[in-house]
């Protein structure tokens, strides 16, 4: 019984693992990355690298990134320093060819803080097609402005990650039911064995009403007596 | 044993949930609450004698008034909008025809009691205009074809039947529907919008279906201008012809339209009285800015001026209906700001008015009231810090004077009539505007209205198919003697262009009434006070500019301009865009884009963020292992609802949660073949909302809860930038067995208490389903009592008791507006739609508040009576040492 029910656990926790990656069409998606390295109205954006996503579903992909020139670095420094914010621009061309591109802003100082280690988070919708490309630094504290050395801006090292929509939660009328038919063999099971004598069922009771009496007798023992009297 | 003490516990549980949930004595009905009953934006009305009033509103409600104090007898409320009712007719009993969408629904209605006496309805395929005309028990639907024909229909207006055929009459004149109207039995059309034109007109229900032509100039005669037509209400057979806002009366007959020679008003209306046919109409006498009631006998051509005592500032829109019954007459009359008010002639006198705005509430905000003078003056006593020791002591005994002057005479000399805050903050102001642009002020223990202003031309935006005016309150009543400050935001008539409307909201004075020169996107209340305690306004026009009110806040905007940030949702590109504020300079603030999110096909649905005033008293949840599960508290958090289109599922639900400074995607879900309404309630950590599965054809309702972990990412504060981990959510689903209008949580002062989320269902009832009952029991599925969770319980109960309306009614609601009370147990809730409810809620009982029936005098004796009680034991026992002393 037991055994069953943990088999039947397990299948439902796994069958909600596939289907929480199930996504119903599987297809790449080529993002061009492009970034501001000066703060302005409006920002000019130069190429970064790219990224290929060979398969939305186990998102696997590729990464090409030049390494910052000189003048790029500086540029870099001066936009932490100055506390400005960092804009990337993901041009995300899906495997139907449309074309999309997303705005997304960091803190430059955070970005360089983390010798620029960041996330690409790539979030997808039911069906699989890209809503919106966020940069992101994995930190637990912002900055306000920060200066580090130039030489340790070299090369961002950037993990993708492709994030599904997963499948939104159902009533569980099922367990309950379960539940419920559980509940109610157990009861009958307890009627049947349940065959132990009176005294022994309810002892608990009874035990209680024996001490109050006893204890309430011996507290007023002259008032037993002068009835008595 | 174990099972059955087990199952005990978890009855225990459950029933002290169900206990939790407010109900009311029979004798508290009306304590806490008030209702405000409406019949909505009066659209026909008919006086059926010198007792009653019906009317037929655009809500689709049918009522019967009181015509002597305009209040309510009965009040049907039939389809929801779109259906309407095209028709009402009173005679000895109520007619009326309703519907939309193909389906026309007939009714006939007892007029003392309302009730419903027969009903038939019938389907019409196509979804063209169609007029109605009611004559001699037999209802005729004419459905015009452009340039073609007319298709006629009778039928017998009480039973359905018809007599089997429509005819068609040829009228090949019908070109613009616009310039077409029935008349008693005719049907009339204008060929062109001016003098040049014909006047054709046809009786659709003679047998030979003769048409007649007349040119416009031989009835009207030429001159410039447009000419519209118009039937004139509660006649026979008589239509107006309209040039130049100058009217003409003009009875149709079968051989020549008869013109009468006078010139009326396109408002004007006939009244029959006894066998005499009285034109009536009101003027605005441009010299004393009065009205006027003028009567013209039809036949004879007297002619009668009744000066009004009437008042509107926001003018009046029309004669609905009129009954004279010799020289008295009694006239409904309708205001631009939807209010319906009853003159009586020849008096002049307005005997009521009904403040008809208050059913389209589109938003409301509860605000705190000022103190009274003398706690006030109180206060002020500590503002001067450096004052020297004689003024602090001439303060002091000052305020004390005045003090013991209140004590002595029992009133506050108090100019802000009775408004003052009380003890438990349970006396506020609520500020609600309307649909109409008119703004009320109602004092929520009475529900009377304490001030009301009418904004001429206004009306609200349309965000994602709601209509919404943004009400900001810039500064509250707290800081005294600064006056509160409101903001609200709507848009122009004609231009479409913003309306900012500043005024104090206790006592309605106008602060600043701006039209502004650009069309509004977004408008944001900024989260920092200037030094007078008062927060700015942000708003974004169409093309993209900042705009800040007041001008002032512009150094303070700056000085945060880059932890400023703002998104907007287009529902037409279906794109959401977030900006900031970093690149503002002194000379221009501007904006910046930061983030984009592309929903693709997607129709937006709804983008609810959290209350901003709610405080969260709890950092996370103990387990039963002692160890804590962090909350994710995300106070930048927008939830988002989409549905799309699918080939497959039909359509899909999805909800994103988004960061709204970032625009990471924190959490997204999608629920298929599921279809509206879907309501959204997003508070703390968690995230409520509810969808038709069009699947199992059951509403349902989900929660998912997020958290951090066992670890808190940063505990001191929160920032958006910083991404260490993502939350982890948790997620249940219920089924839900009801259909919700609006839902909203509960909001209390610092948050201790429970969260229930308030519920307004179709069948009119208002209910509170607690959050322990919807939280997410967690990946163990734990069943586990010692987690304190409630036994998961796929159905969720809708339990009577739990119903904060009681016995009331309250139809077509359109929203829930919370504030938190002083007393951090209570929670103050207005309902409104077609109706006002206010309550009170208290989710976990009124525990920091003494039971009404507690007995004061009891505990005062019993206190005197114990105190006095030892010292003559220690009297006693004082003497009695004494004397043991002296043996």
């Amino acid at each position: 019984m037991n055994i069953k029910c943990v088999i039947v656990c397990l299948l439902i926790y796994f069958f909600s693992f596939i289907y929480a990656s199930n996504i119903e069409y599987d297809g790449y998606v080529h993002i061009n990355l492009r970034h501001a390295l000066v703060s302005s109205e409006s920002p000019v954006f130069t190429d970064r690298g790219n990224i290929t996503i060979q398969s939305l579903r186990t998102g696997s992909s590729t990464i090409q990134q030049k390494a910052l020139s000189q003048s790029d670095k500086i540029k870099l420094r001066d936009l932490s320093a100055a506390n400005k914010f960092y804009q990337l621009k993901s041009i995300v061309t899906a495997s139907d060819g449309s074309q999309v591109s997303f705005v997304s802003t960091i803190k430059a100082c955070m970005l360089v803080e983390s010798e620029l280690s960041d996330i690409l988070s790539v979030s997808l919708d039911y069906s699989g097609k890209v809503i919106t490309v966020t940069l992101a630094v994995a930190s637990t504290s912002t900055c306000e402005g920060a200066t580090v050395p130039i030489d340790k801006l070299k090369e961002f090292t950037t993990s993708v990650f492709v994030r599904h929509t997963e499948n939104g939660p159902v009533p569980d009328t099922a367990t309950y039911i379960q539940k419920l038919e559980r509940e109610r063999e157990a009861k009958e099971r307890g009627e049947v064995k349940d065959n132990r004598s009176f005294l022994a069922k309810y002892w608990m009771y009874i035990v209680p009403v024996i001490i109050i009496m006893v204890l309430s007798s011996a507290a007023n023992p002259d008032g037993a007596g002068g009835a008595a009297r | 044993m174990y099972t059955l003490k087990l199952s005990f516990i978890k009855y225990l549980i459950v029933a002290s949930f169900f206990n939790v949930s407010f109900s009311l004595y029979e004798d508290q009905i009306g304590k806490f609450d008030w209702k405000l009953n409406f019949v909505g934006n009066v659209k026909y009305g008919s006086i059926d004698s010198s007792k009653r009033l019906i009317v037929a509103t655009e809500e689709n409600v049918l009522a019967s008034l009181n015509l002597k104090n305009g209040q309510i007898h009965w009040r049907q409320i039939l389809e929801t909008a779109p259906n309407q009712i095209v028709l009402l007719y009173v005679d000895r009993e109520i007619i009326t025809v309703s519907g939309g969408k193909g389906t026309w629904y007939v009714r006939g209605w007892d007029l003392n009691v309302g009730s419903l006496l027969w009903e038939w309805s019938f389907y019409m395929e196509n979804k063209q205009n169609f007029y109605w005309i009611l004559s001699k028990d037999q209802l005729v639907n004419v459905a015009p074809v452009i340039g073609s024909h007319l298709e006629v229909t009778q039928y017998d207006v009480r039973s359905g039947r018809n007599n089997g055929k429509t005819v068609k009459i040829s009228t090949p004149w019908v070109s613009d529907l616009s310039r077409c109207t029935t008349a008693g039995v005719y049907w009339a059309c204008l060929s062109s919008d001016d003098s040049s034109g014909q006047l054709y007109y046809t009786d659709v229900l003679a047998p030979a279906n003769q048409v007649h032509m007349f040119p416009v100039q031989s009835l009207i005669g030429s001159a410039p201008g447009r000419v519209e037509i118009k039937f004139l209400e509660l006649s026979d057979s008589n239509l107006l012809l309209i040039r130049n806002n100058a009217a003409r009366y003009i009875h149709l007959k079968p051989d020549l339209p008869h013109v009468y020679p006078y010139s009326l008003s396109p408002k004007a209306i006939a009244v029959a009285n006894g066998d005499q046919t009285l034109l009536l109409q009101m003027i605005l006498n441009t010299t004393t800015k009065k009205y006027q009631i003028q009567t013209i006998e039809l036949q004879e051509g007297t002619e009668n001026v009744f000066e009004m005592e009437y008042n509107n500032e926001a003018g009046v829109a029309s004669v609905i209906t009129a009954f004279c019954k010799g020289s008295a007459c009694r006239v409904l009359i309708k205001s631009n700001d939807n209010s319906i008010s009853l003159l009586q002639l020849p008096g002049g006198k307005a005997s009521w008015t009904r403040e008809e705005a208050l059913s389209q509430v589109v938003s409301a905000e509860f605000l705190e009231l000022p103190l009274s003078e003398l706690d006030a003056s109180i206060e002020h006593e500590f503002d001067s810090v450096s004052g020297d020791r004689f003024s602090t002591f001439y303060n002091r005994i000052f305020s004390q004077i005045r003090q013991l002057l209140v004590v002595l005479t029992g009133k506050q000399g108090n100019s802000n009539i009775g408004l003052v805050r009380d003890e438990f903050g349970l006396h506020k102001v609520i500020v609600v505007v309307t649909s109409v642009g008119k703004i009320y002020a109602l004092d929520s223990i009475t529900g009377s209205t304490v001030w009301s202003k009418y904004l001429p031309n206004v009306q609200p935006f349309l965000v994602l198919e709601h209509q919404k005016a943004p009400l900001f309150v810039q500064r509250s009543a707290r800081y005294s003697p600064l006056a509160a400050q409101c903001v609200v935001l709507m848009k122009d008539k004609i231009t479409g262009h913003g309306v900012m409307h500043a005024f104090d909201p206790i006592t309605g004075e106008v602060v600043q009434d701006l039209r502004l020169p650009y069309r509004i996107e977004q408008a944001m209340l900024l989260p920092i006070e200037d030094e007078n305690h008062l927060k700015g306004i942000l708003i974004l026009s169409d093309d993209n500019e900042v705009n800040v009110y007041p001008p002032s806040a512009k150094s303070i905007i700056l000085k945060h301009s880059s932890s400023i940030f703002l998104y907007t949702a287009n529902s037409n590109t279906k794109t959401l865009h977030g900006y900031n504020l970093h690149q503002s300079s002194n000379d221009k603030l501007r904006v910046t884009s930061t983030w984009d999110l592309n929903l693709g096909q997607a129709e937006l649905l709804a983008v609810n963020v959290r209350p901003s005033s709610e405080r969260i008293h709890s950092q996370g949840r103990v387990l039963a292992d002692r160890s804590v599960l962090y909350k994710y508290v995300n106070p930048n958090l927008l939830a988002i609802a989409t549905l799309m289109d699918d080939p497959i599922h039909k359509h899909v639900l999805s909800i994103y949660l988004v960061d709204g400074v970032t625009g990471l995607v924190v959490y997204s879900v999608a629920h298929k073949r599921v279809a509206k309404p879907i309501h959204l309630v997003h508070s703390e950590n968690w995230l409520v909302y509810t969808y038709y599965n069009a699947r199992f054809r059951r509403m349902e309702m989900a929660a998912v809860e997020l958290y951090e972990g066992a670890t808190q990412s940063n505990s001191t504060s929160f920032s958006s930038h910083a991404v260490s981990q993502l939350p982890h959510p948790e997620t249940q689903a219920y089924i839900f067995p009801g259909l919700p209008l609006a839902m909203q949580s509960t909001l209390t002062e610092r948050g201790i208490t429970n969260k229930h989320i308030i519920v307004a269902l179709s069948t009119g009832a208002v209910t509170e389903v607690p959050w322990a009952f919807l939280e997410p029991r967690g990946p163990q599925g734990t069943m586990n009592p010692e987690e304190g969770y409630i036994p998961y319980i796929p159905e969720l109960p809708i339990p009577a008791e739990a119903t904060i309306n009681y016995n009331q009614t309250i139809p077509q609601v359109r929203g829930i507006e919370v504030a938190a009370a002083r007393l951090e147990s209570t929670c103050l809730v207005l309902v409104y739609g077609l109706d006002l409810f206010y309550t009170r809620v208290t989710p976990s009982k009124t525990f920091d508040l003494l039971k009404e029936d507690f007995d004061h005098w009891l505990i005062a004796f019993v206190l005197i009576g114990l105190t006095a009680a030892s010292y003559i034991t220690k009297r006693l026992a004082s003497r009695k040492a004494l004397k043991q002393a002296w043996k």
